[in-house]
Protein backbone atom coordinates (compact mmCIF):
# COMPACT_ATOMS: atom_id res chain seq x y z
CA UNK A 1 0.00 0.00 0.00
CA UNK A 2 2.60 2.44 0.97
CA UNK A 3 4.88 1.79 -2.48
CA UNK A 4 1.70 2.38 -4.01
CA UNK A 5 1.76 5.86 -2.87
CA UNK A 6 4.96 6.30 -3.01
CA UNK A 7 5.15 5.49 -6.45
CA UNK A 8 1.69 8.12 -7.35
CA UNK A 9 3.71 10.94 -6.30
CA UNK A 10 6.56 12.38 -9.23
CA UNK A 11 9.19 13.08 -6.85
CA UNK A 12 12.18 10.09 -6.52
CA UNK A 13 11.43 8.15 -3.09
CA UNK A 14 14.36 8.55 -0.74
CA UNK A 15 15.17 5.45 1.11
CA UNK A 16 14.79 5.55 5.04
CA UNK A 17 17.47 2.78 5.80
CA UNK A 18 20.28 3.45 8.40
CA UNK A 19 21.92 6.61 7.67
CA UNK A 20 25.28 6.06 9.91
CA UNK A 21 25.09 7.25 13.06
CA UNK A 22 21.53 8.88 12.33
CA UNK A 23 20.42 8.44 15.91
CA UNK A 24 23.41 10.43 17.52
CA UNK A 25 22.50 14.26 17.17
CA UNK A 26 24.13 16.31 14.50
CA UNK A 27 26.32 18.95 16.77
CA UNK A 28 26.93 21.12 13.43
CA UNK A 29 25.18 21.49 10.31
CA UNK A 30 27.02 21.05 6.88
CA UNK A 31 28.62 24.15 5.84
CA UNK A 32 27.63 24.61 2.12
CA UNK A 33 31.44 25.46 1.32
CA UNK A 34 33.48 22.75 -0.54
CA UNK A 35 36.11 21.92 1.93
CA UNK A 36 35.83 20.16 5.65
CA UNK A 37 33.08 21.59 8.27
CA UNK A 38 34.64 24.01 10.40
CA UNK A 39 34.47 21.91 13.44
CA UNK A 40 32.90 18.83 14.65
CA UNK A 41 32.89 19.04 18.30
CA UNK A 42 29.94 21.13 19.11
CA UNK A 43 31.02 24.49 21.12
CA UNK A 44 28.72 24.69 23.16
CA UNK A 45 30.06 21.94 25.07
CA UNK A 46 34.12 23.36 25.06
CA UNK A 47 32.14 26.37 26.36
CA UNK A 48 31.20 24.62 29.28
CA UNK A 49 34.43 23.64 29.96
CA UNK A 50 35.91 27.02 29.35
CA UNK A 51 33.55 28.33 31.96
CA UNK A 52 34.19 25.91 34.14
CA UNK A 53 37.48 27.46 35.07
CA UNK A 54 37.07 30.11 37.85
CA UNK A 55 39.61 32.14 36.63
CA UNK A 56 38.00 32.96 33.24
CA UNK A 57 35.74 35.21 32.83
CA UNK A 58 34.42 35.74 29.65
CA UNK A 59 35.85 33.76 26.22
CA UNK A 60 34.63 35.41 22.75
CA UNK A 61 33.41 33.07 20.40
CA UNK A 62 36.66 32.92 18.05
CA UNK A 63 38.26 31.67 21.26
CA UNK A 64 35.92 28.84 21.78
CA UNK A 65 35.92 28.09 18.19
CA UNK A 66 39.71 27.47 17.94
CA UNK A 67 39.73 25.76 21.36
CA UNK A 68 37.42 23.49 19.97
CA UNK A 69 39.35 22.84 16.49
CA UNK A 70 42.25 22.56 18.80
CA UNK A 71 40.79 19.83 20.56
CA UNK A 72 39.80 17.96 17.60
CA UNK A 73 43.96 18.30 16.47
CA UNK A 74 44.91 17.29 19.96
CA UNK A 75 42.45 14.28 18.92
CA UNK A 76 43.95 12.97 15.97
CA UNK A 77 47.81 13.34 17.02
CA UNK A 78 47.00 10.99 20.48
CA UNK A 79 45.09 8.48 18.43
CA UNK A 80 47.84 8.26 15.71
CA UNK A 81 50.58 8.44 18.46
CA UNK A 82 49.03 5.52 20.64
CA UNK A 83 48.45 3.61 17.21
CA UNK A 84 52.22 3.57 16.86
CA UNK A 85 52.74 1.65 19.85
CA UNK A 86 49.81 -0.92 19.24
CA UNK A 87 51.53 -0.78 15.82
CA UNK A 88 55.01 -2.14 17.56
CA UNK A 89 53.10 -4.60 18.90
CA UNK A 90 51.23 -6.00 15.51
CA UNK A 91 48.08 -4.98 17.21
CA UNK A 92 44.77 -3.85 14.94
CA UNK A 93 42.94 -2.43 18.48
CA UNK A 94 44.33 0.76 20.21
CA UNK A 95 43.95 -0.21 23.77
CA UNK A 96 44.59 1.80 26.74
CA UNK A 97 48.00 1.11 27.42
CA UNK A 98 48.75 2.46 23.97
CA UNK A 99 47.43 5.61 25.73
CA UNK A 100 49.75 5.46 28.36
CA UNK A 101 52.98 4.73 26.43
CA UNK A 102 52.20 7.33 24.16
CA UNK A 103 51.80 9.86 27.02
CA UNK A 104 55.16 8.85 28.51
CA UNK A 105 56.76 9.06 25.72
CA UNK A 106 55.43 12.26 24.23
CA UNK A 107 56.79 15.80 26.00
CA UNK A 108 53.48 17.65 25.04
CA UNK A 109 51.44 14.94 26.84
CA UNK A 110 53.19 15.67 29.73
CA UNK A 111 50.11 17.44 31.27
CA UNK A 112 47.68 14.53 30.63
CA UNK A 113 50.00 12.50 33.51
CA UNK A 114 47.87 11.42 36.52
CA UNK A 115 44.59 13.06 34.97
CA UNK A 116 43.11 9.92 32.85
CA UNK A 117 42.69 7.89 36.21
CA UNK B 1 26.07 17.01 37.23
CA UNK B 2 29.27 17.07 36.77
CA UNK B 3 31.44 16.91 39.99
CA UNK B 4 34.72 17.67 37.85
CA UNK B 5 35.54 19.67 35.39
CA UNK B 6 37.23 16.40 33.35
CA UNK B 7 34.01 14.97 33.69
CA UNK B 8 32.80 17.25 31.30
CA UNK B 9 33.17 14.93 28.44
CA UNK B 10 33.00 15.76 25.07
CA UNK B 11 30.01 13.54 22.49
CA UNK B 12 31.39 9.99 22.28
CA UNK B 13 30.70 9.89 18.55
CA UNK B 14 32.64 12.53 17.68
CA UNK B 15 35.68 11.54 19.36
CA UNK B 16 35.13 7.64 17.58
CA UNK B 17 34.31 9.68 14.39
CA UNK B 18 38.11 12.18 14.25
CA UNK B 19 39.97 8.82 15.70
CA UNK B 20 38.38 6.35 13.20
CA UNK B 21 39.35 9.17 10.79
CA UNK B 22 43.14 9.58 12.36
CA UNK B 23 43.61 6.09 12.05
CA UNK B 24 44.38 3.48 9.25
CA UNK B 25 40.91 1.81 7.65
CA UNK B 26 40.24 -1.69 9.38
CA UNK B 27 41.97 -0.12 13.07
CA UNK B 28 39.69 -0.24 16.36
CA UNK B 29 39.81 1.40 19.24
CA UNK B 30 38.85 -0.45 22.29
CA UNK B 31 35.98 1.31 24.73
CA UNK B 32 38.28 1.76 27.47
CA UNK B 33 41.06 3.66 25.05
CA UNK B 34 38.34 6.07 23.70
CA UNK B 35 37.26 7.16 26.78
CA UNK B 36 40.71 7.95 28.02
CA UNK B 37 41.05 9.89 24.70
CA UNK B 38 37.67 11.25 25.28
CA UNK B 39 39.25 12.57 28.70
CA UNK B 40 42.20 13.75 27.39
CA UNK B 41 40.19 15.62 25.51
CA UNK B 42 38.35 17.77 28.26
CA UNK B 43 41.88 18.08 30.12
CA UNK B 44 43.70 19.30 27.43
CA UNK B 45 40.71 21.88 27.07
CA UNK B 46 40.74 23.26 30.39
CA UNK B 47 44.67 23.20 29.83
CA UNK B 48 44.65 25.22 27.12
CA UNK B 49 42.20 27.65 29.14
CA UNK B 50 43.76 27.82 31.73
CA UNK B 51 47.35 29.00 29.47
CA UNK B 52 45.03 31.70 27.23
CA UNK B 53 43.30 32.95 30.33
CA UNK B 54 47.15 34.06 31.65
CA UNK B 55 47.90 35.89 28.31
CA UNK B 56 44.49 37.22 28.73
CA UNK B 57 45.63 38.72 32.19
CA UNK B 58 48.80 40.00 30.76
CA UNK B 59 47.09 42.12 27.99
CA UNK B 60 44.84 43.43 30.95
CA UNK B 61 42.01 41.94 28.87
CA UNK B 62 38.96 40.13 30.77
CA UNK B 63 37.55 38.13 27.66
CA UNK B 64 39.49 35.33 25.91
CA UNK B 65 40.91 35.92 22.45
CA UNK B 66 41.72 34.20 19.40
CA UNK B 67 45.24 35.00 20.06
CA UNK B 68 45.43 34.21 23.52
CA UNK B 69 44.47 30.45 22.61
CA UNK B 70 47.36 30.64 19.91
CA UNK B 71 49.50 32.05 22.28
CA UNK B 72 48.78 29.01 24.85
CA UNK B 73 49.34 26.46 22.11
CA UNK B 74 52.74 28.05 21.64
CA UNK B 75 53.08 27.82 25.54
CA UNK B 76 52.16 24.17 25.24
CA UNK B 77 54.50 23.18 23.02
CA UNK B 78 51.87 22.63 20.51
CA UNK B 79 53.47 25.10 17.51
CA UNK B 80 52.32 22.48 14.96
CA UNK B 81 48.94 22.97 15.59
CA UNK B 82 49.49 27.08 15.20
CA UNK B 83 49.18 27.21 11.25
CA UNK B 84 46.04 24.89 10.53
CA UNK B 85 44.43 26.46 13.73
CA UNK B 86 45.36 30.33 11.52
CA UNK B 87 43.78 28.73 8.87
CA UNK B 88 40.48 27.63 10.54
CA UNK B 89 40.44 30.85 12.34
CA UNK B 90 40.52 32.52 8.68
CA UNK B 91 37.58 30.08 7.55
CA UNK B 92 35.59 30.88 10.28
CA UNK B 93 35.66 34.79 9.62
CA UNK B 94 34.69 34.08 6.52
CA UNK B 95 31.60 32.14 7.21
CA UNK B 96 30.87 34.52 9.98
CA UNK B 97 30.70 37.62 7.76
CA UNK B 98 29.22 35.39 5.22
CA UNK B 99 26.31 34.76 7.53
CA UNK B 100 25.89 38.00 9.01
CA UNK B 101 25.95 39.82 5.37
CA UNK B 102 23.54 36.79 4.32
CA UNK B 103 20.89 37.73 7.25
CA UNK B 104 21.18 41.50 6.31
CA UNK B 105 20.40 40.68 2.82
CA UNK B 106 17.30 38.43 3.96
CA UNK B 107 16.05 42.08 6.03
CA UNK B 108 16.69 44.48 2.60
CA UNK B 109 14.67 41.97 0.89
CA UNK B 110 11.78 41.67 3.50
CA UNK B 111 11.30 45.53 3.07
CA UNK B 112 11.51 45.47 -0.67
CA UNK B 113 8.67 42.57 -0.42
CA UNK B 114 6.38 45.13 1.33
CA UNK B 115 7.14 47.54 -1.00
CA UNK B 116 6.10 46.05 -4.04
CA UNK B 117 3.33 44.49 -2.51
CA UNK B 118 1.66 47.83 -2.26
CA UNK B 119 2.82 48.82 -6.02
CA UNK B 120 0.99 45.71 -7.42
CA UNK B 121 -2.34 47.20 -5.23
CA UNK B 122 -2.57 50.14 -7.15
CA UNK B 123 -1.88 48.56 -10.22
CA UNK B 124 -5.00 46.44 -9.88
CA UNK B 125 -7.07 49.59 -9.16
CA UNK B 126 -6.34 51.16 -12.63
CA UNK B 127 -7.44 47.89 -14.73
CA UNK B 128 -10.47 48.31 -13.07
CA UNK B 129 -11.28 51.61 -14.24
CA UNK B 130 -10.03 50.70 -17.88
CA UNK B 131 -13.10 48.05 -18.14
CA UNK B 132 -16.00 50.61 -17.25
CA UNK B 133 -15.17 52.56 -20.25
CA UNK B 134 -15.22 50.13 -22.25
CA UNK B 135 -18.52 49.33 -21.61
CA UNK B 136 -19.79 52.51 -22.12
CA UNK B 137 -18.08 52.83 -25.59
CA UNK B 138 -20.08 49.74 -26.55
CA UNK B 139 -23.46 50.77 -25.76
CA UNK B 140 -23.08 53.96 -28.06
CA UNK B 141 -22.01 52.25 -30.83
CA UNK B 142 -25.65 49.86 -30.54
CA UNK B 143 -27.45 53.42 -30.93
CA UNK B 144 -26.06 54.59 -33.80
CA UNK B 145 -26.48 51.44 -35.64
CA UNK B 146 -30.38 51.82 -34.92
CA UNK B 147 -30.29 54.92 -37.41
Amino acid sequence: MAAAAAAGSGTPREEEGPAGEAAAPQPQAPTSAPGARLSRLPLARVKALVKADPDVTLAGQEAIFILARAAELFVETIAKDAYCCAQQGKRKTLQRRDLDNAIEAVDEFAFLEGTLD
Amino acid sequence: MAERPEDLNLPNAVITRIIKEALPDGVNISKEARSAISRAASVFVLYATSCANNFAMKGKRKTLNASDVLSAMEEMEFQRFIAPLKEALEAYRREQKGKKEASEQKKKDKDRKTDSEEQDKSREEDNDEEEERLEEEEQNEEEEVDN
